[in-house]
């Protein structure tokens, strides 16, 4: 005779207690549940409506994934509680830390004229530089921030037609970081066009990062990005070879965008990455800023027709990875790692609250102050509303306790925002102020005709069919949403 | 021509707030004109002028689905606010976030 008693007896009868959680539809009768965190779970209908009238019994198979993600509780059980809490704490942690990523404008001048750009490209003078004094005090602002970790990344135009400041704030940077003892990172986004022995060198010695653009292939590249000379893509290509031998393979990335031209060439823009030794590559789709709306280049496909090349081009990703080639769409991976993990990647564009000012600020050639990259672009289409201030005349306290911010801000949240405050994928999506305001002049927007709205949902519905129907994706899923 | 449907809800069992909820979203298809007559609440469909007709009547489709969603979702917000007041009292009780 068994000392122990069956396992029935372990199985309590006493019903369980509903936890907080959202849902919404999937395709056909299937529904995703998240929680408070996160974390999510796809339930078909009828299993979903047995749950909330507490039908759902024990024996189950979804019972027990339901207790572990969360989702229901004994009534006399603390410890879930404690878990939603640490990780609900975990996943905000960021934002005790403020401002991490501080935009350095150093010039508006630039040496290619690209249609769908989103500032201005003036050539001639050092009226559109940015200026020794400038710097000191965004600097200044810089270190008021009680983040440990300090990122100043370098744009323009092209911040290598203003070296001279560039080199400027770094040493002087780096010279104040010695009593801070901040975790400093500087990055350059650049063409490349333009890059010289004596930067690559500088870079060298200071451990800077260089961001750069790669739209697909050489004629694409070179019809997307036109330059006196039309070699864009013969610059870059030279360029990213001196770069990555002087500061190594991982110290360049590249970021690409998508214009009409790019829709039916998905697949020879991947291999193109590919073949330039890259592990990874960001489909993004073009913003309602500056010459894109200009140029009418924003309206020339609509969010379905991005969605597909979003989709095939993904899809090519994973036959890839499954030939053998590791290589990751870094959207994904950014939305992948709010399904399935604890923690916040920091992308400004998902975040909520927004992350427009507290996550990322710009400090403009001319000296004003704006929420975000997004937000100087609206500027320099003759929209002011996210300018935070001056940095000459205006405090820290002035620029980040302003209204036009704090505004934003709270207006924006999405925790109390129609529609978002009930969607099931909240937790994974952002409050983007600035893009609704752009296309609704107003920071919440109508989230039933708001394309980032649509976008997402779309990719996050997508991302989770993708796992649901294949185990070998849910696993590299996983790995993506787990690497550094 | 754009298009038309109507729809009534028993006022026992939907809440207006499903109903307003759900026809926030389905804004970009068709607005609505609701109307509450004895027990029951009557909803009136209107089609956007850009929303084709076969556009129009999945979105109905959905709208009614949407209710139910949205009468559900109040149910389990009202029954868990509690605890989600509990949870968010533990993570940020010591956060010395003034």
């Amino acid at each position: 005779m068994s000392k122990f008693q069956g396992l029935d007896a372990y199985i309590r009868r006493d019903g369980y207690e509903l936890l907080p959680f959202k849902f919404d539809r999937l395709e056909g009768d299937d529904y995703v549940i998240t929680n408070m965190t996160g974390e999510h779970l796809v339930v078909p209908m009828e299993e979903l409506r047995a749950l909330l009238s507490k039908d759902l019994a024990a024996e189950h198979p979804l019972y027990a994934s339901l207790r572990a993600k969360h989702f229901i509780r004994y009534a006399d059980e603390q410890a879930p509680l404690d878990l939603l809490a640490l990780k609900l704490r975990t996943r905000l942690s960021r934002l005790a830390g403020l401002t991490s990523l501080h935009i350095f404008v150093v010039t508006l001048r630039c040496d290619h004229s690209c249609p769908y750009c989103q500032v201005s490209r003036q050539m001639d003078g050092e009226a559109f530089d940015m200026t020794p004094e400038m710097a000191d005090k965004a600097l200044d602002f810089v270190f008021r921030s009680p983040n440990p970790a300090i990122k100043i990344e370098f744009q323009g135009g092209e911040p290598l037609l203003n070296f001279e400041m560039v080199r400027y704030v770094v040493e002087a940077a780096k010279r104040r970081n010695l009593v801070e003892k901040r975790d400093l990172e500087f990055v350059i986004a650049t063409t490349l066009s333009l890059l010289t022995d004596e930067v690559l060198t500088f870079c060298h010695e200071h451990d800077i990062i260089l961001s750069t653009s790669l739209d697909g292939p050489a004629d694409l590249h070179n019809a997307n990005r036109p330059r006196v000379g039309r070699d864009s893509f013969e610059r870059f290509e030279d360029g990213l070879a001196k770069a990555r031998n002087v500061l190594g393979v991982d110290r360049v990335s590249a970021l690409m965008t998508t214009t009409d031209k790019s829709l039916p060439r998905v697949r020879e823009i991947i291999d193109e990455y590919v073949r330039l030794g890259f592990n990874g590559i960001f489909l993004r789709a073009l913003s309602p800023y500056g010459f894109a709306i200009k140029t009418r280049k924003f309206m020339t496909y609509n969010t379905e027709r991005w969605l597909e090349f979003y989709k095939e081009g993904l899809a090519y990703i994973l036959e890839l990875n499954k030939a053998g080639i590791p290589f990751v769409e870094h959207y994904a991976s950014l939305i992948l790692k709010k399904m399935l993990t604890s923690n916040d990647p920091g992308y400004v564009d998902l975040m909520n609250p927004a992350g427009a000012g507290i996550a990322a600020i710009v400090f403009n050639y001319d000296g004003s102050v704006y929420a975000s990259d997004e937000s100087r672009m609206l500027a320099e289409m003759g929209d002011q509303s996210f300018r935070l201030g001056n940095i000459l005349t205006d405090s820290y306290e002035d620029i980040i306790l302003s209204d036009v911010l704090l505004d934003a801000l709270e207006q924006s949240f999405t925790l109390s925002a129609p529609m978002c405050s009930d969607c099931a994928f909240e937790p994974y999506c952002g409050a983007e102020p600035v893009f609704h305001h752009a296309i609704f002049k107003d920071v919440l927007g109508r989230k039933s005709e708001s394309s980032f709205c649509k976008r997402n949902m779309t990719i996050f519905k997508h991302l989770i069919r993708l796992m649901q129907s294949d185990a070998s994706t849910r696993r590299l899923f996983m790995q993506w949403a787990n690497a550094c | 021509m754009a298009g038309l449907a109507e729809l009534t809800f028993d006022s026992q069992l939907y809440g207006v707030d499903a109903i307003q909820k759900a026809a926030y979203r389905s804004m970009h298809a068709f607005t609505l004109n609701l109307k509450v007559e004895g027990g029951n609440m009557l909803c009136k469909l209107i089609g956007n002028i850009t929303t084709e007709q076969d556009a129009f009547e999945r979105a109905v489709e959905e709208f009614r689905k949407d209710v139910l969603d949205y009468q559900l979702r109040a149910q389990l917000h009202a029954e868990t606010a509690p605890i989600r007041n509990l949870i968010m009292g533990l993570a940020f009780s010591n956060a010395r976030l003034n």
